[in-house]
């Protein structure tokens, strides 16, 4: 009995590997980039000193307003044109539908540098579509301006289309053709049954999709990256370049903005979270 | 009623030619000398021809191939030795592996690599190895999809009846584990890695941050290209893009060849 209990610990063993590269790599970088922003990069004790450089500046509290923006647009927009293109491949199974899931799961891993790439050469300066734009007069094309705020936030809606329809899709499998029955012989249109029984049954994996989509917004580095460099107020470059920029590393200042970056992140989860927990109860009281 | 079911077709339409148009425009670029008014003029296929007699370039397919087989390799044996021991011996422990694999799904990219880099850059040890930092930030970047598909393999076969079957038949539990479980759900192994695959191909942030321009991938490659020459530049993307389109072409039908699978079992 006591064999066989010490040889079960013995097998203990086998976990060493995985927790020693998810300490290394995951665990350890996490809490000290934390600690250390309760640190003064000139040296010194615990200080609050970085959060208040973030607060103070005007560069900081830029990036953190731009990245909320962009992020809660494209998430936003990004969440509609999911909620037609799930609905609509719900609706319409066959060879369409099996297109349709082939380009999204494809063009889910166009991202990044190829993405900043493509439109570049279709909406930069001297792009295609703002060539075609000039010669046939079209204004809003031929003036697009890639390399601004609003520019890129088409970007960044182009790289949520696939991600938002590919997690919504499973979910309008719970929205049974019964209901929809139901609610017409109760003499309901379509538009009270989507307003009524469809959206909010839908809305915990609408909701939960939304947080992905913010967070992954959030992060985005290299698509924007390659478009501006390092001379644009978003949360994610300012942080890259405290660390990676010329000057001296802001080890600090760069980890307050990565812990400022995780806070929202969270806050958005735990939003989305009670907002979604509100429409389950909803649900279960009958 | 018959155009009420042509507006899903249309939107889904509609969708897809928005989410292909920059790609198909990336491709004719590439393949012509010129594309200043509305049609392209010149078609040719130098692009190409001196991007695959360009020894850098090579050597960047090089450089993201190898850069794939390492972490993806560590990451599925650390993960299942770890669920090995979790789901037999210690259930309990079980949750606190899924919240570690979890994590990287928020904190990838940017602050992982700035992470790491500022606990390492500075260490007298061997782990400030650049490229020993990258691999290990693949291996976490990646660990929530190989776990996955890792788990939901085990589930899909119900590993607890497989391992009491085994055992029955005289097996010792680690045997039944890696002989009889782990060829079982090779299927889904297959497929995390490659979704794996794919994210490492992907990344530019980490290898940028970590790496620096010491061991340029094909992301940095195209980076670097697109600076000066973006005819050629493009041809590097049609490239990127063919590759991540085959590997997930390669996961789609393994999926569908699995579930088909499973299907016929549960007929059976």
């Amino acid at each position: 009995m006591i064999k066989k209990a010490s040889n079960k610990y013995l097998y203990l063993l086998a976990l060493v590997p995985f927790l020693v590269v998810a300490l290394l790599y995951e665990i350890l970088p996490l809490a000290t980039v934390i600690y250390k922003s309760f640190l003064p990069d000139t040296g010194g004790a615990f200080t609050l000193e970085n959060y208040q450089t973030i607060a103070s500046k005007l560069l900081y509290r830029k990036a953190i307003m731009n990245s909320l923006k962009i992020s809660l647009t494209s998430a936003f927009v990004g969440i509609v044109i999911a909620f037609f293109g799930a609905r609509a491949a719900h609706e319409r199974p066959g060879k369409m539908n099996r297109a349709f899931t082939a380009v999204l799961n494809m063009v889910s891993n166009f991202a990044g540098i190829p993405l900043a790439f493509a439109y570049m050469i279709l909406l930069g300066n001297t792009g295609l579509m703002v060539n075609i734009g000039k010669e046939l007069g079209i204004s809003a094309l031929a003036n697009y301006e890639l390399y601004t705020m609003n520019g890129m936030s088409l970007i960044y809606i182009y790289f949520q289309i696939p991600l938002s329809t590919l997690l919504l899709i499973p979910a309008f499998d719970g929205v049974h053709k019964q209901w929809k029955e139901a609610c017409t012989l109760l003499g309901g249109t379509p538009g009270v049954f989507w307003r009524k029984i469809a959206i909010p049954v839908l809305m915990p994996s609408i909701l939960a999709t939304f947080s992905v989509l913010f967070a992954n917004a959030l992060a985005a580095y290299a698509t924007i990256y390659a478009l501006m460099m390092d001379n644009v107020a978003l949360l994610p470059v300012q942080i890259a370049g405290c660390f990676t920029g010329e000057v001296r590393i802001r080890a600090g200042l760069g980890g307050a903005l990565s812990v400022v970056m995780m806070v929202l992140m969270l806050l958005m989860i735990l939003l989305t979270n009670a907002i979604s927990r509100r429409f389950q109860k909803g649900g279960a009281r009958r | 009623m018959k155009e009420k079911r042509a507006a899903p077709l249309a939107v889904m339409l509609l969708v897809m030619i928005y989410l292909l148009i920059p790609l198909a425009v990336s491709i004719v670029y590439s393949l012509f000398r010129k594309w200043t008014g509305v049609l392209p003029e010149g078609f040719r296929l130098d692009n190409y021809i001196a991007l695959f007699t360009d020894g850098e370039f090579l050597a960047s397919v090089g450089r993201s191939i190898a850069m794939c087989i390492v972490p993806i390799a560590a990451t599925i044996v650390i993960v299942l030795l770890a669920l090995f021991v979790t789901t037999i011996y210690f259930p309990k422990l079980e949750k606190y592996v899924q919240i570690i694999c979890m994590i990287p799904y928020t904190i990838q990219g940017v602050i992982l690599s700035v992470s790491i880099l500022s606990l390492y850059v500075g260490s007298p040890t061997f782990l400030s190895n650049r490229l020993l930092m990258l691999m290990g930030a693949y291996c976490v970047v990646i660990l929530p999809y190989i776990y996955q598909g890792i788990r939901n393999g085990m589930r899909a076969v119900h590993m607890p009846t497989l391992i009491e079957a085994a055992e029955m038949l005289g097996a010792s539990k680690l045997y039944a584990f890696f002989r009889v479980v782990v060829p079982n759900i090779l299927s889904a192994i297959i497929i995390s890695s490659l979704l794996a695959v794919g994210i490492i191909f992907g990344d530019y942030v980490l290898i940028r941050n970590l790496a620096g321009t010491s061991a340029p991938n094909m992301q940095i490659y195209l980076y670097q290209t697109m600076k000066h020459d973006s005819t050629m530049a493009s041809a590097v993307f049609v490239i990127i893009m063919l590759t991540t389109f085959i590997i997930t072409l390669l996961v789609l039908l393994l999926q569908n060849k699995d579930t088909k699978r499973r299907q016929q079992q549960v007929k059976e």
